[in-house]
């Protein structure tokens, strides 16, 4: 579910000088940006908006077939904010972000690094490699997971069993990794992290290859380590791309569903996100309570519109000060 | 196996965004053969299923020579949103299967068309299981008929029955006894007590003398809060907690999940599943199929728990423009003939009181099934189960240590609300 488009988009902040000067309006880009902007205009907005209406309705299968929706008001909103396991959801999926998206960061920024430095075969060689981890659809990497974090087969668990008993205690042959949420996330994260690091690590890379090498060159010679080198060069120079990088994750990692859907399934609700609370409420039955599970997925359209919002500010921020 | 269904689900999803539509010119003449029947089946789909369909078409077609009976196949888990969208979409079947559990939120909310006339009509109907009809029925209508059913069983190996001197288990205190000496005769789990098995764990609570929920003038009660009911789900989920005879590995899962790849490779002494579950093991491994065997799940004191009886049915789309020809379809797909080599091919036996399975393995599950039950007959019960999954939920805190009392009180308020929508 990887979105490359905001991938291929120029940093800001390094605008053509020329773009300030004022020209006549001309219809010809519009019209070129036209078919894009209705096909998302369909596809997008059009159930967004319909969301935000059933969001105050209740709808179930009779809605569907026509019978008009009930107002509610705001007692689907009441409903879920008055829910302790509406927050535990809500806790999970804000501490699953925080911990994804820090270490996606990380990986992929070290990875990002490693590629920089590696020769031309060996660079070719990894970043193939960590290609296939981002083009893995999500479905996929999910069961593959799965299956390494299994009983009977898995190879985590006959791994773990082999090590010694002194080292990490006995009893892995048969461990349940999908039983508790603080293991479950762990798979988890595992595997997000996984996917999403690539991505992160591609696109330092595409950074430093257009930051000047003299600049280097010249820390060098000041006897600078690789540690205040990347703070003092790497990082300033790049910190428009890491901002971009790091809103990109938050957003995905919010919103992470299928590999929790495969991995843990309806049965556990204690590992249940805000994601898969949405969809059990509106899809897990043939019961749906859309209207529920809109609200749902409106609270979480919310929170990510705050960091967007947040984003944006910052951007504008460095774009005035530059 | 899960997995495999979520890949199938996301590739049904891709074809059936491709194959629907397109063909609702022939509408005019209502009442007459059709150009094509759409008949959706649920499961995945076998070569050897849809061979059988092939068969049940040609001689449909001997009728309706004129009608193409186009199949498509709704993997399990993608049942619910799929009857959304055709509800919604109005882009729906003619004939449908449906399982039974699902058939009263069907007729709550309209999708299925009144056959009762049609069902009359049909000399065969009379040899339908009439528990199973009741099922099928609303305010004296009949909305649909009863295909095919299942029952539950514990699955053992009757080699390692002989070898450790064990007898078939009759009361609870047996049973955990057999798991004891097979996990320390053998070296592998005695029992599989998956959490997310609430057909499983309804017939201990049946077993025991409780309920999950009673109906109260015209109101569904909850008794999950009752000694009965506490007392049985104490003893299942106490399989894992307490005695540990049944693996942690198996919480949070159904058993597909595990217990049915493990029983049949011979890393687990017994399991709880039906007939069907023959079929599916063979698939796994058929070095030990000579050795399995079944025995009925006994009840605290002695004698046979009564099973969840499950299985599908066949109905009628509100929206079709063939009703005549659906209807057809079904009496075609469920005589006498095609219900015999669907239950044998399936496993599943027939609900048809004239059809019997030819395997004698199977045998001993005809006996199970003359003491059924149904779980509440509620339009809620899907969100009781599927969406909410109140039971497996509860059963899961309890084997990892909550209070039983605490959380079978939350359960049964859920049951008192969910119950009734």
């Amino acid at each position: 579910m990887l979105d490359t488009a905001p991938a291929v988009r120029k940093p800001p902040g390094r605008k053509a000088a020329g773009a300030r000067i004022r020209r006549r309006p001309r219809l010809g880009p519009y019209l070129l940006i036209a078919p894009t902007v209705i096909v998302i205009a369909l596809l997008m907005f059009w159930p967004m908006v319909q969301i935000g209406i059933m969001s105050f309705q209740k709808v179930g299968n009779r809605q569907l077939r026509g019978e008009p929706a009930e107002q509610v008001g705001t007692e689907n909103f009441d409903k879920i904010l008055s829910d302790p396991f509406f927050w535990q959801t809500f806790r999970n999926t804000v501490l699953f972000a925080v911990v994804a998206v820090t270490l996606t960061m990380l990986v992929g920024t070290l990875v990002g690094l490693l590629l920089n430095k590696l020769g031309k075969r060996m660079s070719a060689f990894v970043s193939g490699g960590v290609m296939i981890a981002w083009a893995t659809p999500p479905v996929t990497a999910a069961i593959i997971f799965s299956w390494l974090f299994g009983t009977t087969g898995g190879l985590v668990n006959w791994c773990l069993d082999l090590l010694p008993d002194a080292l990490i205690g006995g009893g892995w042959a048969d461990h349940n990794w999908f039983a508790t949420p603080l293991s479950t996330y762990t798979v988890l994260t595992v595997c997000v992290v996984w996917q999403s690091c690539p991505f992160v690590a591609v696109s330092v890379l595409a950074g430093l290859k257009s930051v000047p090498s003299e600049l280097y060159e010249a820390a060098r010679v000041d006897g600078s380590g690789p540690w205040r080198t990347f703070w003092s060069i790497t990082y300033p120079l790049l910190k428009p791309i890491f901002m971009v990088l790091l809103v990109m994750s938050v957003i995905w990692d919010f919103k992470v569903f299928t590999q929790l859907f495969i991995m843990s399934g309806l049965a556990n609700r204690d590992a249940f996100n805000l994601s898969l609370y949405a969809f059990s409420e509106a899809f897990g039955s043939l019961n749906p309570k859309l209207g529920m599970g809109s609200a749902i997925a409106l609270v979480l359209t919310m929170i990510l519109l705050v960091v967007t919002a947040l984003y944006v500010r910052v951007m504008v921020r460095q774009g005035e000060t530059k | 196996m899960k997995y495999f269904k979520v890949v199938a689900a996301a590739a049904a999803i891709a074809l059936a965004a491709t194959a629907c539509g397109g063909d609702d010119k022939d509408d005019s003449a209502a009442g007459k053969d059709p150009a094509t029947l759409k008949v959706w089946m649920m499961g995945d789909g076998t070569p050897e299923q849809t061979k059988f369909l092939d068969g049940v078409e040609a001689e449909f077609k001997q009728k309706h020579p004129n009608t193409d009976v186009q199949i498509k196949y709704v993997p399990w888990p993608q049942v619910a949103p799929t009857f959304q969208k055709a509800a919604a979409g109005g882009e729906g079947p003619d004939v449908t299967e449906l399982g039974n559990t699902d058939v009263q939120s069907h007729i709550e909310q309209g999708n299925l068309a009144d056959i009762t006339d049609e069902l009359d009509g049909w000399a065969d109907g009379k040899t339908l299981n009439k528990t199973a009809l009741a099922n099928d029925q609303g305010d004296g209508k009949t909305y649909a008929v009863p295909w095919y059913g299942g029952v539950r069983g514990i699955w053992y190996r009757t080699d390692w029955f002989q070898e450790l001197g064990i007898q078939q288990p009759k009361t609870w205190a047996d049973l955990t006894a057999a798991a004891k000496k097979i996990q320390d005769g053998k070296k592998v789990p005695g029992i599989g007590a998956p959490s997310d098995q609430t057909n499983a764990l309804v017939s201990f609570i049946w077993g025991n003398g409780g309920e999950v929920a009673v109906k109260e003038g015209g109101k569904w009660a909850g008794r999950l809060d009752q000694p009965q009911a506490a007392e049985a789900v104490n003893f299942y989920a106490g399989l894992v907690s307490k005695e540990k005879v049944a693996p942690e590995k198996y919480i949070g899962k159904n058993e597909l999940e595990g217990p049915q790849r493990d029983f049949a490779l011979g890393k687990l002494g017994m399991y709880i599943d039906g007939s069907w579950a023959l079929k599916e093991m063979k698939k796994i491994s058929e070095k030990d199929a000579g050795k399995w065997g079944v025995f009925p799940i006994p009840t605290k004191t002695g004698g046979n728990a009564p099973v969840m009886a499950g299985g599908s049915d066949l109905a009628v789309w509100k929206d079709s423009k063939a009703k005549g020809a659906a209807f057809d379809y079904i009496t075609v797909l469920n005589n006498a003939k095609n219900a015999k080599a669907w239950a044998d091919y399936s496993g599943f036996s027939s609900m048809r009181s004239d059809v019997k399975f030819t395997d004698p393995k199977l045998e001993i599950f005809t006996q199970i099934a003359t003491n059924t039950k149904f779980t509440p007959i509620s339009a809620g019960w899907g969100e009781f189960e599927q969406a909410k999954k109140v039971l497996p939920n509860a059963v899961k805190a309890i084997m990892q240590g909550k209070s039983a009392d605490g959380e079978l009180k939350k359960a049964n308020e859920q049951a008192n609300t969910l119950l009734n929508p």
